[in-house]
């Protein structure tokens, strides 16, 4: 009752309304056309049912695997995104106290650039002929390590996943560096006056007190790693063959065809994937910390 | 005071579902207006008052306009831009050429047009499969019908860019003199006592004895994503040389690309020729703009190259001479025919843009036969331009080569065949993965057969129907 008189609910109105327009509704024509078979070659829509999705649940169309693509590519950035930045996170909070804010900064810096520039200097620094890392192994010896990165069907994935990870791990760093400071003290002093060892203190302190921000973390990830577009474009153009192809390049590929009814029925399912998802790893993990 | 709240906010979000779903019924039909009320129609007009396109280049008024022009990154040559600056002085009219990387090119048209956003001028492969399915010239591009130029093509390239009657296009581009062909370094050719291959099997024991001498046979840049699918529909005189009728039968979906042997020999072959080496250890990070440095050095013995190739290396690197090639067709399938394709890079004028006057004036302005002489003279792959009173320079070489294959000669398949072209950029990919060996060539066929129906499909072809 209070809070109704403190807060009218038309305060609420304006925001709803827009939020509607600008978010309810296209979702939802979305989904819609999700359901028809609208083209650029035919000026009728019609209502289709379910066939764009069988069509991308078939086996003979390859979209699954771009499906596992997409999943693969999601699980292991959130894994050695989130490993990597934790690591650094608390290197640069308990550990290196010296000139720790210029390191924060330089481990932050590849976030601050587009993804498109790290993607065009990696292209680069990857080409197995001229690029700068095969160069590298060869003149120090390593030559036997040298490999065709982005153009092998076995290493292109692992490279742009490298690529994203490399780029992605400073923003990570950054919001667990906050999580971390926010733990109190205290628990660490009465940890270390009970005999913890760091480890212990890591597992028993860290991690759990960390949970939420973890949390925040693997969703963000999670969104990001599941609509991934721009650095496999410009990296391998989802090739060689469609080794790297994830949804949203399969998605850009059919909207230029002019094949929108499948276009839109895939990015529903992202978009009911990412909603399933991101409200899965939540509980999961608000659960947790709870227990 | 709550329950009311609550039914206010549910009335607020019926009542904007409801809102949608009557402008629901608009976004469905939107497609449609296009066609029923076409923005094309309005493009004609400028051609019924074609009183700037008859006098071409005005040297009395200058505009101030700027008019925007899309390409891939091969079709706007330099000697182009050169003629860009000459009519901007002439006319004042800027063109501000957009140069889009090759392998994205298609997928950044289609979303313009799709988004009606396109430049005033956007270039694309003619064909009419193409002209209809890719672009939908009928409501995307002006009818150049009448522009004066327009019976000056060549009627086979003309019909390339002609739909229903109505010239859509200009095929600025020598599609006639110059064709893909396997350009070959006569001193390594005699250093190793080869001659030119009858069948894959002389081809293959080219490559061989190449390799054992560590020369790289060929130069493929498959990292572009177009270059290495050209083995492929240009041996379209091959296949219907074996297979008589065959693009009719497949233009009639009473054929198919998987059943067709000839075409797997020519993948399974091509596959062989990338499993052995031929194509160097990089292939597939190898760019198609780094032909002429790549081919100059004389480590490489061979390429599948326009017949224009030798005069864009003398121009790169001048010590190597242009009589140091020799041409060969590709022999794959033991293909002996000389793959001709009338269709070519072509500029449309889009119908949507708001200069489509300047426009026409650009291509007027082109087709002056000093410009046309001008591109010729500064273009190393421009042998001849596909219009009445452009002149030619083949090499004697070249000239040799044409008379060979005078009466031997046939239509490439990306053009004689339907939705072949518009999946180009797939087959690519389908054909890296078949290298990589996660397709097989069977596979490679059957999925080019499954886009052709999906396409054909849409596009609601009567073949398709049943």
């Amino acid at each position: 009752m209070i809070r109704n008189k403190v807060y009218p609910f038309y305060f609420v109105g304006g925001a709803l309304l827009l939020y509607v327009l600008f978010f309810v509704l296209p979702s939802v024509m979305g989904l819609y056309y999700a359901f028809t078979d609208w083209n650029s070659y035919s000026p009728e829509v019609n209502f289709i049912g379910l066939d764009n999705f069988a069509l991308i649940f078939s086996s003979s169309q390859g979209y699954l695997r771009y499906i596992s693509n997409t999943i693969l590519f999601t699980f292991a950035t959130i894994v050695t995104k989130t490993v990597i930045a934790l690591g650094l996170a608390v290197l640069l909070t308990r550990g290196v106290r010296r000139l720790a804010h210029v390191h924060r900064m330089l481990i932050y810096l590849p976030a601050v650039l587009p993804m498109l520039a790290v993607s065009l200097i990696f292209k680069s620094i990857l080409n197995p002929a001229t690029g700068l890392l095969n160069e590298s192994l060869r003149n120090v010896g390593l030559g036997f390590m040298a490999q065709k990165w982005l153009v092998d069907i076995n290493w292109a994935m692992p490279s742009v996943i490298g690529v994203d990870t490399w780029k992605g791990i400073g923003y990570i760093m950054v919001i667990l560096i906050a999580g971390i400071e926010a733990i109190p003290r205290e628990y660490y002093e009465a940890a270390e006056i009970d005999g913890a060892s760091g480890w212990q203190a890591f597992w028993r302190i860290t991690i759990p007190l960390l949970m939420p921000v973890l949390a925040v973390v693997t969703v963000l990830n999670l969104l990001y790693g599941l609509k991934v577009f721009d650095v496999v474009f410009v990296l391998t153009k989802g090739g060689p063959g469609h080794a790297t192809d994830t949804v949203y390049t399969i998605i850009f590929d059919e909207f230029s065809k002019g094949r929108y009814g499948v276009a839109t029925a895939l990015s529903s399912l992202l978009f009911v994937a990412m909603i399933g998802l991101g409200y899965f790893v939540i509980r999961f993990m608000h659960r947790d910390t709870e227990a | 005071m709550k329950i009311s709240n609550v039914s206010l906010v549910a009335l607020v979000l019926v009542a904007l579902l409801l809102i949608a779903c009557g402008g629901g019924a608009a976004p469905t039909q939107a497609p449609a207006q296009p066609t029923t009320a076409p923005v094309a129609t309005n493009a004609p007009a400028p051609t019924n008052a074609p009183a700037p396109t008859n006098a071409p280049a005005p040297t009395t008024a200058k505009s101030n306009v700027t008019i925007t022009y899309m390409a891939s990154q091969d079709w706007i040559t330099d000697a182009e831009q050169e003629l860009g600056k000459k009519f901007e002085e002439q006319t004042g009219i800027h063109v501000d050429y957009q140069i889009i990387p090759s392998d994205q090119y298609f997928n950044v048209l289609q979303t313009k047009l799709n988004a009606g956003e396109a430049t005033d001028i956007f270039g694309g492969q003619s064909g009419v499969t193409d002209l209809k399915l890719q672009y939908n010239v009928e409501k995307n591009a002006v009818d150049l019908s009448a522009e004066p130029w327009a019976k000056q093509e060549d009627p086979l390239v003309a019909a390339q860019a002609t739909v229903n009657g109505k010239l859509y296009g200009l095929t600025y581009w020598d599609t006639l003199g110059n064709v893909w062909a396997v350009n070959y370094n006569k001193d390594i050719f005699n250093k190793y006592n080869l001659s030119v291959p009858k069948t894959y099997a002389d081809f293959k024991a080219i490559c061989q004895t190449l390799l054992k001498n560590n020369i790289q046979p060929l130069f493929e840049p498959v990292s572009d994503g177009w270059h290495h699918v050209l083995w492929f529909p240009e041996l379209g005189p091959r296949y219907e040389q074996v297979t008589p009728g065959l693009a009719d039968q497949l233009n009639d979906n009473k054929a198919k690309f998987a059943d067709n042997p000839t075409m797997l020999d020519d993948l399974t072959q091509l596959k062989e020729l990338y499993d052995l080496g031929c194509f160097g250890k990089n292939a597939l990070s190898d760019a198609y703009a780094d032909r002429t440095k790549m081919m100059s050095d004389g480590k490489i013995a061979m390429t599948v190259m326009s017949t224009g190739f030798p005069q864009e290396v003398e121009k790169d690197y001048p010590n190597v001479k242009a009589d140091t090639w020799g041409f060969f067709v590709m022999p794959l399938a033991d293909n002996q025919l000389l793959n001709v394709n009338p269709a070519g890079p072509t500029k449309f004028i889009y119908s949507g843009s708001k200069h489509i006057d300047e426009a026409k004036q650009y291509l007027n302005f082109l087709m002056q036969p000093e410009n046309m002489q001008y591109y010729i003279d500064n273009s190393p792959r421009a042998n001849t331009l596909p219009f009445t009173g452009a002149k030619n320079k083949f090499t004697p070489e070249l000239q040799a080569f044409f008379d060979a294959y005078k009466d031997k000669r046939g239509t490439v398949y990306q053009t004689a065949v339907n939705y072949v072209n518009p999946q180009w950029i797939d087959i690519g990919k389908d054909i890296v993965g078949m290298f990589s060996g996660t397709l097989t060539p069977k596979q490679v066929l059957e999925t080019i057969d499954q886009r052709r129906a999906d396409m054909a499909k849409a596009a609601k072809d009567p073949a398709w129907a049943q």
